[in-house]
């Protein structure tokens, strides 16, 4: 299992240190915040592979990083000799008995540690110096890689030319880059690991024979014919033979079916439900990393609910598993716990979320809260309606909608204050929560929620009692009736109460609409001030 | 499977692949490739931290007064090779535990061939992995002690060269390890095999050697010959010339091979011509220092039939002279 993991200068990454849990990881983030890069590197530092394709055929200026390589050419335009920027991510991994050829105290950390662990460092070839020197003299943004070379190494200091056999890593990705028979580098490498040595040597041994045989039969007719044209330059018999090389072993010539249609031609969702499947339920003696980008891309709502539940009930102390997801549903069915929030060069985890909230939110996977978790500042409110007339609220108050000040206002739709609020508190979020005071008094109400507000951080606004249980009767406390009734475009005989009662959101709607401001009720305004400026 | 030569290790990976080639498991390493490789690479940052080791340099020699770092890496942060075996030492106390416990996950079982070319902090290392859950069987023959991986340590002169017999006994007796005497010869003639056990004080109390060898030929056991025989000996016989070191025997102009470098070969015959100690020895029964004796037993046990020494004068010998 992975430790910790260290890259410098890979793409996004500057200085990125990352612990992930043990066992399950739920990559998170907005955009470009650096989840595939993650999942790349890793992948990389397992297999010297990018895609698929080997590191050093595919190396690239685009891999590093951009403020490194600014810094360098800038330094380098001031006269400076700074030297070039160089990639490296190093994998700790968990002391284990079979890693124990890759550990030594060959890494970055301070103070000396000894454990296992691969380090894939991409630097300036000093082979190459007078070639650098070169381009020293005319640098552009895109390094030299022509003169970088790759060096892979365990902490003990040794070489790696290939994947090290205790370490099996599957990577299951969207942009899988497939050969010409349609089973990936991947697959491949998660079947020939999926089968036992003595299975692989009879299969071997029976494809040989095979394709003997038919050199023999089917082939021989046929030669015979051929044999009889002058075709070759000095009249030499030609005949046709089955390829015996390397290149044309069964593992590209057997792949998997799924319900007799080829593994190629199935669903993309079922190639990944069947990858996920084979890489994760691997014999022990292995430590396998399993890697899932986006799991819900190719996926129907029903499929995905399967294919997580599959995940989770495969799950064990043989693997690390990492999933990048966009999705809530993913998030909150894996569990809230398995969190890892990426932002940029920053990286965040939820420490110790209560058991009873990850799966408080597992029962209800429909919930957003990844808008929660994405957010810089949250206001959370109770339904749709407090959603509508707080945004009019802030506008008015501020000039802007809340969405462009970095402000998500989340309607809670019956779901609990308290359990929110904790998933915020443990990922240090600024909220403001408003709620009902539904009869009781404000400070009966934050009695059981304290633990989760800090001062200036995460606040709770409620309005007075005698003005009212919950919004509508707020704002007819706070505004004169007549000034309602034309922004709500009232018909004279409807009474004020009961309609704004009955009909919340078309209300919510009107004011947000109407041409004339309301006046807020006191809780929202302080709220709406708290949130921003 | 570890062992100190090149030429060791060769012969060890040939006759493994000759005996279990279908044992992949088995590695064949030189001794300082060992302490390379799982000693100093992996674990030199816990005694300079952030440091490399990025070479061997088997023939420099620290200065004198070097310290720190200096003391065991050259300028090109090669490790000196006479300081491997204190470097490899210190790291094992300095990882706590981490460099031990990796050798036993990855090693069930390490075999030391030609034990007796051991020296200074070795005897460190070998302590280490007789403390660990490793099985660790040695062979060697410390009659044949010419080697040393360092010669300029003062750390274990005591069991340097053929004395460590003492370093093993000393052992035995705390019973951390159980010496078997192996007192067979496969190779030497019985009366090459009695002769070699007369070169050692009996002090050392080693063992009778019990030849196997039962061939003969006419002209077996050690022989003495005359300078002026020599060529025509050596016509008769062709026998391979060993001497001491490039600076012995010029008085002959003949197809050597020095002692040291004759270790592991076998010969039908040889030919010796004697240092001024090999003169006295066997002219006056003069027993020899640790070191020249242990050269001399290399040369004579090269010979699987005979062994001639040039020597004019037999003294008190009682070794036959050939005459042609």
């Amino acid at each position: 299992m992975i430790n910790k993991i260290k890259i410098c200068g890979y793409r996004i990454y500057d200085q990125f240190i990352l612990e992930p849990n043990q066992k399950l990881n739920l990559i998170v983030g907005a955009n470009e915040a650096g989840k595939s890069t993650l999942i790349e590197a890793i992948a990389l530092a397992l297999t010297g592979r990018v895609n698929g394709r080997f590191a050093s055929e595919d190396l690239n200026p685009y891999w590093f990083n951009r403020s490194q390589v600014e810094h360098f050419l800038t330094k380098l335009q001031g006269g400076d000799h700074p030297p070039l920027p160089e990639i490296r991510i190093e994998l700790f991994f968990e002391d284990r008995e079979e890693l124990q050829q890759l550990c030594g105290a060959i890494n970055t950390d301070v103070p000396t540690t000894a454990c296992p662990g691969i380090t894939m460092r991409v630097y300036p070839d000093p082979d190459y110096a007078s070639e650098i020197d070169e381009w020293k003299k005319n640098p552009s943004h895109l390094l030299p890689v022509e003169y970088y070379a790759l060096d892979w190494r365990s902490f003990a200091d040794e070489k790696i030319a290939r994947r090290p056999r205790q370490l099996t890593t599957v990577v299951i990705d969207s942009r899988t880059v497939r050969s010409l028979s349609g089973v990936d580098y991947h697959l491949r490498q998660i079947l020939g690991d999926h089968l036992e040595p003595a299975e692989r040597a009879e299969i071997s041994l029976a494809f040989r024979h095979m394709k003997a045989s038919m050199s023999e039969t089917e082939l021989g007719d046929v030669n015979k014919r051929i044999g009889e044209l002058h075709a070759s330059l000095h009249d030499q018999p030609i005949a046709l033979a089955m390829d015996q090389g390397a290149r044309s072993s069964w593992e590209s010539s057997v792949i998997p079916h799924v319900d007799n249609v080829p593994f190629s031609m199935s669903g993309q969702g079922q190639q990944a439900a069947i990858k996920i499947s084979l890489a994760m339920s691997r014999h022990a003696g292995t430590t396998n990393f399993v890697m899932v980008e986006e799991p819900e891309n190719h996926l129907t709502h029903t499929s995905l609910t399967t294919l997580l539940s599959r995940i989770r009930s495969l799950a064990s102390d043989e693997q690390q598993l990492f999933v990048t997801t966009h999705s809530s549903f993913v998030l909150n069915r894996l569990g809230l716990n398995a969190l890892l929030l990426i932002k940029g060069n920053l990286q965040s985890r939820i420490p110790d979320l209560d058991p009873t909230t990850v799966s408080y939110f597992q029962k209800l996977p429909g919930y957003d809260t990844l808008r929660m978790i994405l957010a810089n500042k949250v206001v959370l409110v109770e339904g749709p309606s407090d959603e509508i007339i707080f945004e009019r609220v802030f506008s008015n108050l501020h000039g802007k909608q809340p969405m462009e000040c970095g402000i998500d206002v989340l309607s809670m739709r019956g779901l609990s204050l308290r359990r929110c609020l904790e998933l915020c508190a443990s990922l240090d979020v600024t909220v403001a929560a408003l709620r009902d005071n539904d009869g009781s008094s404000p400070e009966e109400l934050r009695e059981p929620i304290q633990s989760w507000l800090k001062e200036g951080r995460r606040e709770l606004f409620i309005g007075e009692v005698e003005h009212g249980e919950t919004l509508e009767p707020q704002l007819i406390y706070h505004n004169d009736e007549t000034s309602l009734r034309y922004i709500l475009d009232l018909r004279t005989d409807a009474d004020l109460a009961t309609w704004m009662k009955r009909e919340k959101t078309e209300g919510a709607i009107r004011i947000a609409t109407s041409a004339k401001d309301i006046h807020p009720p006191a809780y929202m305004l302080d709220a709406a001030r708290f949130i921003y400026g | 499977m570890l062992t100190y030569t090149q030429t060791n290790q060769a012969e060890l990976r040939n006759r493994l692949a000759q005996h279990a080639g279908d044992h992949l498991g088995v590695e064949v390493l030189g001794w300082f490739t060992f302490l390379l490789r799982h000693f100093a690479r992996p674990f030199i940052p816990f005694k300079f931290p952030a440091e490399r080791v990025h070479g061997f340099n088997f023939d420099g020699r620290p200065h004198r007064m070097a310290k720190g770092k200096r003391r065991f890496l050259d300028s090109k942060g090669a490790v000196y090779g006479c300081e491997l075996g204190r470097l490899s030492h210190e790291l094992v106390t300095e990882s706590a535990g981490k460099l031990v416990r990796r050798l036993e996950c990855i090693y069930d079982e390490i075999l030391v061939d030609e034990v007796q070319d051991l020296s200074a902090h070795d005897w460190e290392i070998v302590d280490v992995l007789l403390a660990s859950s490793i099985e660790v069987r040695m062979v060697g023959d410390i009659r044949q002690s010419v080697l040393a991986t360092n010669p300029r340590s003062n750390k274990n002169k005591r069991y340097a060269y053929a004395e460590a017999i003492n370093w093993f006994r000393e052992r035995e007796a705390r019973g951390i390890l159980e010496i078997i005497e192996s007192i067979i010869t496969w190779r030497c003639h019985h009366s090459v095999a009695s002769f070699s056990d007369t070169i050692f004080d009996p002090s050392w109390s080693f063992p009778v050697t019990e030849s196997k060898n039962h061939k003969a030929t006419g002209h077996d056991g050690v022989f003495l010959i005359e300078s002026k025989h020599v060529d025509e000996y050596i016509a008769e016989f062709d026998p391979q010339c060993l001497r001491s070191t490039a600076n012995s025997g010029k008085t002959f102009n003949l197809d050597y091979i020095n002692f040291r470098l004759a270790k592991g070969t076998t010969h039908e015959r040889v030919l010796i011509v004697p240092t001024g100690g090999i003169v006295k020895f066997i002219q006056k029964g003069t027993h020899l220092p640790p070191t020249p004796a242990a050269s001399f037993y290399v040369a004579v046990t090269r010979a699987a039939q005979s062994v001639a020494i040039v020597l004019d004068k037999a003294g008190d010998s009682t070794l036959p002279f050939w005459r042609p």
